[in-house]
């Protein structure tokens, strides 16, 4: 209907009419041509939908797995620590203001950051009451390190030594409320075990916890008797002070750069909110710690301001690693698609050989060299675009499959790459049509002789 | 006469077998790519992941609790234990020595510093307290064997940068902490004066300015000998850091020895988990505790075995396509002889030997672009790992055999379906040009 339209309201009718007649001949060749042959057809369909598969799967779990590798490196812990800044403090030993965690968590960052809050000291420990035959032990100096609740940052870093049965809690809630993990190198020297009962001291505070668990971290936790936050705020007599923030920001090496120097501008910006108490504050801390107004203002003269530092045996050694790894997701991608094109080719050269006669004949009846060859490519994208459809489609449903096979997640598919596995397909379909290059050289005569 | 037949083919249509063959070249070349890169990059990664530093360390067994906060250890001074340095050639001797690939003792010393070179504003001589760090920056330690295995802490530490060099491991001098540089004003090539008792003073040379990112950006280094001299503690170290190429664990590794049968126990021992390269280290160091660092080593084996995965299966998604690619071209050089196959048949050949004939025809093909795939492929490989680890692979033969295995296996089924089909065939209507 269209196009006898426009056939109608055109000034020279007869060139009109023939150009439409031959936009529907064309058309009718294609049509016949891709589906004459039901067996062939299917092959071809075959050969490009697999090739168009496997280059949307292995693109989509490319996009996925640099994401994901990074998020992987969350099992290194933290890889950023915000500590109090040395640079202008003449104290020993500085603190950072609780606050620091809401300057951290608030503002825009372009990767995800967790953390965990840490405040270290030192005090008195020894063993009050065992489990069975253990009995009271002398007093011996530890370190104690207060964690925030359920640190984020702690698990698989760690491997249990000792663990008391979930039961001995459930039954004992004085048990679970406080409780305290005992690191590995302690628990040996010290001979303490799980669920034996342990006073810290220092000074005139005491507390009391019963232990949970013995880990062995490799590193200085396993000298190190952990509790709640809270408990070593009063404990150590600090309230609303913190030793360091240890952070992972997950993501490229260069939003990981960018990350530590957005946090370090706007820690900066609050410096003199961060080195003092509210008044309001102060006398919540007063009361909750049990300490005097003057003690709180000794507390308060240890505040200093932060530094973001990065610790360089993680960031730089995750940035190599990931260098490595997506480079070699780059190289089998790009190998997979030089593979994908060889398949298509393989297809359309057999097209291409089989259609000699077909050639010959149009060619005997007039037709030019260019419209011969045109019918072809646009066969060739027709299929090209069929399979890459049906194939990048079936290529994202598995690498869905894929993704959750190798990293336990499925991988979220990625829309940019359904289009961008289609055009590569037709792309590589009309390439692959080279071959037909040579129809060109085909003489008519020749091939109705049935000569080679 | 078979042999005959199969070789006029090749003779007869050279142009039409170079185009297969090319095809098939090319697939397997990718082929031998992908599994060269895929076979050799657990190893490479591995080592890769050395660039974390040490995963083990090594401590005294009958040490005091360390006392330590921020870097600063508030022990007091020569309480504990120590190991003996004279052992450490021994850890080369382990059945895993070969994966280990470097280790440093370090010995820590508070004492104090002054400089007469101090650039700092505030006084002319500065009087610090410094934290020394003994250990190891570049040594060869002599093996048994009568060879020599170098080691150290800049291999153990990888991402610490030094500006100017490391101190010689004999001589007088020191590498200082950037930020003890920094706070002191000094600079490499002046000389700092260091005491542990006040007294007797040592003059060090700084060489060079380290940035750890760490702790150590606040300590001064200095050759192990130094730190014993003013510790006191000649031929003793306190730490040892151990870096180790490792098995991911899995839950075998995770087994406590202990309860392990006698075979379990040698299967365990036999393969290199951080676990059980620990239990051999600790048979050799007397008197000496082995942890892992399980933070380095944890994060290590999952990455690992994701990138592994992750590996195989582009390798088996590109031997998939391959296999199309390959199995496409054969399929077309059969369709293009019915011709021929008829008049075979038209003479008398029965179905099983033009099976053969072709057949064997497609076998050789596949030796041939197996063989020249794999040459390729080989180049392929050697371009990729060198781009990415700087390394080439090593050829395999195991890859040469899978690759020539595979062209044969894919073209044969490739052309299966044809060559059913070719055998099938009657000749009458084939030879009339129907």
């Amino acid at each position: 209907m269209m196009v006898s339209e426009r056939a109608a309201s055109s000034e020279q009718p007869t060139v009109s009419d023939r150009r439409s007649v031959n936009r529907s001949m064309f058309w009718r060749l294609i049509r016949r041509s891709v589906f004459a042959n039901r067996a062939r057809l299917f092959v071809i369909l075959l050969a490009l939908g697999a090739g168009a598969a496997v280059t949307a799967a292995l693109l989509n779990l490319q996009v996925d797995a640099k994401r994901r590798i990074t998020g992987e490196f969350r099992s290194y812990g933290a890889n950023v620590l915000v500590v109090p800044a040395t640079a202008n403090s003449t104290q020993d030993s500085a603190l950072l203001n609780e606050a620091v965690v809401k300057v951290v968590a608030s503002g825009p960052t372009s990767t995800a950051v967790e953390g965990s809050v840490m405040l270290y000291g030192l005090a008195l420990v020894r063993r009050k009451s065992g489990d069975s035959l253990a009995t009271e032990s002398p007093e011996a100096p530890v370190v104690v390190a207060g964690h925030g609740q359920g640190d984020p940052l702690e698990s698989g870093a760690f491997k249990t030594v000792e663990k008391a049965p979930e039961s001995k809690f459930a039954e004992d809630p004085w048990v679970r409320m406080a409780g305290c993990n005992v690191g590995s190198a302690v628990a040996a020297r010290r001979n303490f075990h799980v669920l034996d009962v342990l006073e810290l001291r220092n000074g005139e505070r005491k507390v009391d916890c019963a232990v949970q668990e013995v880990r062995s971290f490799g590193t200085s936790e396993d000298d190190q008797v952990a509790v709640s936050l809270r408990t070593a705020h009063t404990l150590l007599m600090l309230p609303g002070a913190i030793s360091l923030v240890r952070l992972r920001v997950s993501g490229s090496p260069d939003q990981v750069d960018e990350t530590i120097r957005s946090l370090q501008h706007r820690l900066d910006e609050n410096e003199n909110l961060l080195r003092r108490f509210s008044a309001q504050e102060k006398a919540f801390y007063a009361q909750y710690g049990n300490l005097s107004q003057e003690a709180m203002d000794g507390v308060e003269r240890r505040l200093s301001g932060a530094e973001v530092r990065p610790i360089r045996q993680f960031t730089e050694g995750e940035a190599r690693l990931y260098g490595k790894i997506s480079g070699i997701l780059t190289a089998t991608v790009a190998v997979v698609l030089v593979l994908t094109a060889l398949c298509v080719m393989a297809a359309m050269t057999n097209i291409a050989a089989e259609r000699k006669n077909d050639v010959g004949l149009m060619k005997a009846i007039g037709g030019s060299v260019r419209r011969v060859l045109r019918i072809f490519l646009a066969e060739a994208a027709l299929l090209g675009l069929l399979a890459g459809l049906l194939g990048a489609a079936a290529g994202m449903i598995v690498s869905i499959g894929l993704g959750k096979a190798v990293f336990g997640v499925a991988a979220q598919p990625r829309l940019i790459v359904y289009p961008v596995s289609v055009a590569l397909t037709v792309i590589v379909a009309i390439l692959a049509a080279y071959p037909l290059r040579r129809l060109v050289q085909i003489r008519p005569a020749s091939v109705f002789r049935g000569e080679e | 006469m078979f042999l005959r037949l199969i070789a006029d083919n090749f003779a007869r249509r050279p142009r039409r077998k170079l185009l297969t063959a090319a095809a098939l070249s090319l697939g397997m070349a990718v082929a031998t790519a992908a599994l060269s890169v895929s076979l050799d990059v657990g190893d490479r990664l591995a080592k890769e992941f050395r660039s974390l530093g040490a995963n083990l360390v090594v401590t005294p067994e009958a040490d005091s609790l360390p006392l330590e906060i921020g870097g600063v250890d508030y022990r007091p001074a020569n309480a504990g234990a120590y190991l003996p340095e004279a052992d450490l050639p021994r850890i080369k001797s382990v059945f895993w020595h070969n994966n280990i690939i470097a280790f440093a003792p370090t010995l820590e010393v508070q004492a104090q510093a002054w400089s007469p070179a101090s650039r700092r504003p505030s006084s002319s001589a500065v009087l610090d307290k410094a934290s020394l760090i003994g250990t190891w920056a570049d040594r060869s330690v002599p093996l048994k064997d009568g060879s020599v295995f170098q080691t150290g802490i800049s291999k153990t530490n990888p991402w610490w940068k030094t500006e100017g060099r490391w101190f010689e491991d004999d001589a007088a001098q020191c590498v200082l902490g950037s930020r003890f540089a920094e706070k002191n004003g000094l600079r490499v090539g002046d000389t700092v004066q260091v005491s542990a008792d006040g007294h007797s003073w040592l003059a060090l040379t700084a060489t060079g300015v380290l940035s750890s990112g760490s702790l150590e950006d606040d300590a001064v280094l200095v050759p192990l000998s130094i730190a014993q001299k003013l510790a006191n503690r000649p031929g003793e170290y306190r730490k040892l850091y151990v870096s180790a190429l490792t098995k991911p664990e899995d839950d075998f590794a995770r087994r406590d020895p202990k309860t392990m049968n006698p075979d379990e126990l040698e299967r365990w021992s036999c393969s290199p988990y951080v676990s059980s390269i620990a239990y051999s280290l600790k048979q050799v160091l007397p008197g000496s505790d082995v942890r892992v660092i399980r933070r380095v080593a944890e994060g290590e084996g999952k990455i690992l075995t994701r990138v592994r995965m992750l590996l195989w299966l582009v390798t088996f998604a590109s031997l998939l396509a391959a296999a199309l690619a390959v199995g496409a071209s054969s399929a077309a050089s059969v369709i293009e002889r019915r011709m021929e196959i008829g008049l075979m048949k038209a003479l008398g050949a029965g179905s099983g030997t033009v099976g053969w004939l072709l057949a064997a025809e497609q076998l050789l093909l596949a030796l041939v672009g197996g063989c020249i795939g794999y040459g390729l492929g080989l180049l392929l490989a050697r371009f990729i790992g060198t781009k990415i680890f700087g390394v080439p692979p090593a050829p395999s033969l195991l890859v040469l055999g899978i690759v020539l295995v595979l062209a044969a296996g894919v073209t044969l089924l490739g052309s299966a379906l044809p060559l059913h089909r070719a055998a099938n065939y009657d000749p009458a209507p084939i030879l009339r040009g129907e």
